[in-house]
């Protein structure tokens, strides 16, 4: 790794470590010996243009793909080849592309069954703390989540990752679909989470918004990682631009 | 009075034919699978009771929590062998095989229902006569099936909607990735989801005896049946389903009354093809 945030140390364990990792799905191999790592407390963006193998990446993370090879650890536990569900208990929130909500089940309903796992007094703490943060959702507590606005419908899924008390939260492009006004509203959120002890890999498309709310970055293209490195440093690099580009 | 009397029977069948389409409706609306094998739980369940209450003199009514537990472990036990392996292959694959493979399931049942009680019609002599109350009739064995029927549709409301097995499998059915992302084991929830849904076809099976009589060759019809309600009231719709149960009752008893005892028995399949032709888009999960 090229660049350690001073406010954590370089020999602490690391939040989530991916490491040589391959996925196949058919017979495509999507991702292709990819490493990468969050330390605890980041935000770090995965760039990559559309089909770059940003959405894969997450899902193996979260155990929805299992990977052919190499290793995927949580706090220094090994969480790789794990049924999915064992790994949202593991501590892996995923916020899905495409949302994933329940359309005919109510936000209430949501926040339930995404807090199902943890002991009534720490589920009431953090849904009050959903609350807080989301207070639109408050407003909308018994409203089917299938008819909610697209930033609601945002929200709620982030809510819903939020509320299994994650200690990694996987977002995969929460942009899409949403006015940029609303996107940087659920970016204004991620250092509430660093507070809490969430560290944050984001999957994001757009340069500008992927770059404005992470600490450090990597490009991915063709299942690989190209470049990495601090977002501020990234941000005047003319070769993310060029892999964009396929340059 | 024909008037109510014609709608109080269509509303009692109706009941009944809630925890028929229920129980399909269930198995579909979390697998996308058409149990094709539907009818044949019914028509095992229902010739077991009538076997067994013959035989012993027991109350057949009495026999419903037995039949239920087993049935749901044999559905418990089937998953996982034939429907699991299935999901694999991705929701539209596995919609179609299951097809196949549930349709072959029916078929070993049915033959198999063949060898054990013949291909006779039987019924279970219980509850034959009718109460009278306000001027109308109440068949006693349509009451008691129906308010039967509406305790355990009743039960699996509450369940699904106020238990938290209950919800995760709603979730489970709407969202597949969504459910994983709450921590819920999508595989156990497709193995309740089944052994339940056989459970209540069984259940199902247990009341129709006692109304009206069964053959293992009328699987098939129960199941078509099943089908129409569940695509008339909504696919993965639970209300839906039980109003297009209660209204495909009334439809079945004023049809029955005016046109003739074989009219009823075709109007399901009438209703079936107008459906398929006027609302293509019904077919789809709600």
């Amino acid at each position: 790794m090229s660049e350690v945030d001073p406010r954590w140390g370089a020999d602490a364990v690391p939040a989530l470590v991916v490491e040589n990792v391959t996925t196949r799905i058919g017979p495509l191999t999507i991702l292709d010996g990819l490493s990468l790592e969050l330390r605890a407390g980041e935000v770090v963006t995965v760039l990559g243009a559309n089909g770059a193998g940003k959405t894969t990446l997450l899902r193996t993370i979260a155990g929805l793909y299992p990977p052919r090879q190499g290793h995927i650890r949580l706090f220094g536990e090994s969480i790789e080849g794990r049924p999915a569900h064992e790994i949202t208990r593991a501590g892996i929130g995923h916020v899905p592309s495409g949302r994933e909500l329940f359309p005919r089940l109510s936000v209430a309903d949501h926040l339930e069954l995404g807090g199902r796992l943890s002991p009534p007094a720490r589920r009431a703490e953090l849904r009050a703390r959903m609350l807080a943060m989301f207070p639109v959702l408050g407003r909308r507590l018994g409203q089917r989540a299938g008819t909610l606005s697209g930033g609601e419908q945002q929200m709620l899924a982030i809510a819903r990752a939020l509320m299994t008390d994650p200690r990694v939260l996987l977002l995969d492009e929460p942009s899409t679909g949403l006015a940029p006004k609303i996107v940087l509203s659920v970016f204004q959120t991620f250092p509430m989470l660093r507070e809490q002890g969430v560290s944050i890999l984001l999957a994001e498309q757009s340069l500008t918004l992927g770059l404005t709310a992470a600490d450090r970055a990597y490009v991915v293209d063709q299942g690989r990682i190209v470049l990495s490195g601090a977002a501020a440093q990234l941000a005047e690099d003319h070769r993310v631009v060029d892999t964009y580009l396929g340059r | 009075m024909l008037a109510l009397q014609i709608l109080v029977n269509g509303l009692l069948l109706g009941g009944l034919y809630v925890l028929i389409a229920q129980s399909l409706n269930l198995i579909f609306g979390v697998m996308g699978v058409v149990n094709l094998a539907h009818g044949a739980f019914i028509v095992v369940a229902g010739l077991f009771t009538y076997w067994f209450a013959s035989s012993t003199g027991i109350n057949p009514l009495a026999v419903l929590p037995f039949v239920f537990i087993v049935m749901a472990l044999v559905g418990a036990g089937l998953q996982p062998l034939l429907i699991e392996p299935l999901m694999k292959m991705g929701r539209s694959k596995a919609e179609l095989l299951s097809l196949m493979v549930t349709f072959g399931l029916d078929y070993v049942l049915v033959e198999l229902a063949l060898q054990v009680w013949g291909s006779s019609f039987v019924s279970v002599p219980y509850l034959q006569s009718s109460w009278k109350l306000a001027g109308l009739d109440f068949s006693q064995a349509l009451v008691v099936t129906g308010m039967f029927a509406a305790l355990v549709s009743a039960l699996l409301y509450w369940w699904l909607n106020r238990t938290d097995s209950g919800k995760s499998l709603l979730a489970a059915s709407q969202s597949e990735t969504g459910a994983i992302c709450c921590g819920i084991d999508v595989k156990r929830v497709r193995m309740l989801a089944f052994a339940l849904g056989v459970a209540l076809a069984a259940a199902a099976g247990v009341l129709v005896i006692i109304v009206e009589a069964l053959a293992p060759q009328t699987a098939d019809d129960l199941t078509l049946l099943a089908f129409v309600i569940i695509a008339l009231g909504g696919l993965g719709s639970y209300v839906g389903v039980a109003v297009a149960a209660l209204l495909l009752g009334v439809a079945q008893s004023i049809t029955g009354y005016f046109v003739g005892g074989n009219a009823e028995y075709v109007l399901p399949y009438v209703l079936l093809i107008l459906v398929m032709v006027a609302l293509p888009g019904r077919f789809r999960r709600a």
